[in-house]
């Protein structure tokens, strides 16, 4: 049995946390999230019946924020599978046939990163998450989709450069020319050979990425281009902004669970890389 | 040196494979052009151990892979058992290459560090769906067993488990999973201690007397070399120097080239004065060969006219052929 050190445990058992509210947050006897208590505004930390207080509309913190993660989780997840798997099949691809698919490929992903991060996402929602009709609001569902479409597109090419120069390594070890010499088809010398030994290194960095568009997804609501009505974690940052002279912990508890599982990802992250630097070197 | 030329071709039937005018070059850029192998040619008879030898980057490697066609050169032909691969279409080629099997100079690179042992050897047999699955467990031990590996203790073992030596016996077993005809062996023991290089030796050796194989055996260790081959080929930056058995090149070597690689050989002996003139300077870039004879810009016998002209292969003993318009009598 492998042993992990305190900070590990602790991220996996915050983002253990996260993930059960993320999944059965509904379960819990908690209050409804976008239910306003007209009589308890701006409670503080630890008040009767709010944990975490509320808001100045009346919300209850702690059912925002659970609430708030389920939408912050699935975004992340759905983003970096999403990117991960377009972006890996495209490195992968790339890396093994190298020429000319390879450059044009490169090119593209340097195209991609090239273009900051976030003004690609505003660009994006801002295209393609508005109605003809600006009294007509967009329904929250299509908001979600957009900002997923466009965080997976700023992920591609981060993944896809990862997944690149990983096979470019792995493609190049004797035991790939071994499995031609032996009459293996490329699709199987693909499957079997490079993307087992490719997948940890894309793990590692996948977990740094959920940070990433834990992160992004927050910039966009704080923006006001995300996820309407405070549902997520960056639209509680952006409706807690108004209060930071009176109520502040209406800005620091979100920021509290965010700050936090951006750093458990980060350090698993680093966690995972490390596992593989140490099994690289024993090869 | 490093001519071309024909004469030490043998022509008979029993060649399992003939290598005629192989030239692979590489692009490296607009115009740049790498000449890793230029217009090669050589036969190998049934049972015979062909040693290549030259320093690094004479095309060695770069040979031995185009022979399997990994990657096809770009002009030649390579027949091996009156097929010509290079014209083979690829599915063709994919179970023509199956009888030409290849032993790599990293043995730790060459197994996937994913797969157990038995996955390992299992694999070849798997793509060619050789027997039910007992009998290819049964094969896979019957293959550890012959290269001197107890099955019950490697079989679920990863490949970083194993020493350098243990996993170049693996890869020879993997290797000898197909039946092939002939095994290439890329420096088979240059990454291995010189304890271990003498019993992987005697492994190849072994196998290739039980299984009648036919060998390219490619090393730039003279002393390997001796002890293994029949014949050796001396190349240099993508040509040939000197064909000959190993017993003459040893003791008169006719090409320049070849004697001061042979005196470079460290001889464990402090008193010995070192009388050889030793080779100056750096190979000249393939990109950029010089003209004529190829080493003349690092020989000591170099005339004028081996700037202008290339020496072609020709016999100066019997079974020795040279390409040097100036060799050693």
């Amino acid at each position: 049995m492998r042993s992990y050190s305190k900070p590990t445990l602790l991220a996996i058992g915050w983002l253990g946390l996260m993930l059960f509210f993320a999944l059965f947050g509904w379960i819990l006897p908690f209050k409804e999230w976008n239910y306003v208590f007209e009589d308890d505004l701006e409670m503080g930390l630890f008040s009767s019946g709010h944990i975490l207080g509320t808001d100045s509309n009346g919300y209850d913190l702690l059912a925002s924020i659970v609430a708030g993660t389920r939408m912050s989780i699935f975004i992340a997840v759905a983003a970096v599978g999403l990117g991960g798997l377009i972006g890996s099949v495209l490195g992968i691809f790339s890396a093994y046939v190298r020429g000319k698919v390879d450059t044009v490929m490169v090119t593209l992903f340097n195209v991609g990163l090239s273009v900051p991060n976030l003004v690609l996402a505003l660009a994006l929602v801002s295209v393609l998450a508005t109605n003809v009709d600006i009294n007509q609001a967009v329904p929250t569902w299509r908001r979600v989709m957009v900002l997923i479409i466009s965080l997976t597109i700023i992920l591609i090419p981060i993944l896809g450069r990862i997944a690149r120069g990983a096979t470019m390594s792995w493609a190049g070890r004797e035991f790939v020319t071994a499995a031609r010499s032996m009459g293996m088809k490329d699709i199987k010398i693909i499957t079997k050979h490079i993307v087992p030994n490719v997948l940890p290194a894309l793990i590692a960095v996948a977990f740094l990425a959920v940070g990433v568009v834990i992160i992004a997804e927050a910039s966009l609501s704080i923006l006001g281009v995300g996820i309407p009505d405070g549902a997520s974690w960056g639209g509680m940052i952006a409706r807690g902004r108004n209060d930071l002279e009176y109520a502040p912990h209406t800005l620091y508890v979100p920021l509290f669970f965010l700050a936090l599982t951006v750093i458990s990802t980060n350090h698993l992250g680093d966690v995972v890389r490390s596992k593989l630097d140490s099994r690289e070197a024993k090869v | 040196m490093a001519g071309s030329g024909t004469a030490h071709m043998r022509n008979t039937v029993d060649a399992v494979l003939t290598v005629r005018d192989l030239t692979v070059e590489f692009r490296t850029g607009r115009d740049k052009v790498v000449r890793a192998v230029s217009g090669l040619s050589f036969d190998v008879i049934k049972g015979e151990t062909l040693a290549i030898v030259g320093e690094s980057g004479c095309g060695k490697t770069t040979l031995a892979r185009a022979v399997l066609q990994l990657p096809p050169p770009n002009s030649g032909e390579v027949v091996f058992d009156g097929t010509d691969l290079t014209t083979l279409p690829k599915e063709n080629l994919r179970s023509a290459r199956t009888s030409m099997q290849m032993i790599f100079q990293d043995p730790i690179s060459s197994l996937d560090p994913r797969m157990t042992v038995q996955q390992l050897i299992d694999e070849p047999l798997e793509i060619w769906g050789r027997g039910d699955r007992a009998e290819r467990a049964e094969r896979i031990n019957n293959l550890l067993n012959n290269v001197g590996l107890d099955p019950e203790l490697v079989l679920n073992r990863r490949s970083y488990e194993f020493s350098g030596g243990q996993c170049q016996r693996i890869s020879i077993a993997r290797a000898l999973a197909l039946d092939p005809r002939m095994l290439i062996c890329d420096e088979p023991v240059s990454a291995l201690d010189v304890s271990i290089q003498a019993q992987i030796l005697n492994l190849l050796q072994d196998m290739k007397d039980r299984f009648g194989l036919t060998m390219i055996f490619i090393s730039h260790d003279l002393a390997v070399v001796k002890a293994v081959s029949n014949r050796v080929i001396v190349m240099y930056l993508g040509k040939i120097c000197e064909v000959a058995p190993p017993e003459t090149l040893y003791a008169k070597p006719a090409h320049h080239y070849t004697k001061a690689l042979l005196d470079s050989v460290p001889v464990a002996d402090p008193t010995r004065q070192r009388k050889a003139t030793l080779l100056q300077g750096e190979p000249p870039s393939p990109m950029n060969p010089p003209t004529g004879c190829r080493f003349r810009t690092r020989c000591n016998a170099a005339s004028a006219m081996c700037a202008e002209q290339e020496p072609q292969l020709r016999e100066v003993a019997p079974g020795q052929f040279v390409a040097c318009h100036h060799p050693i009598s």
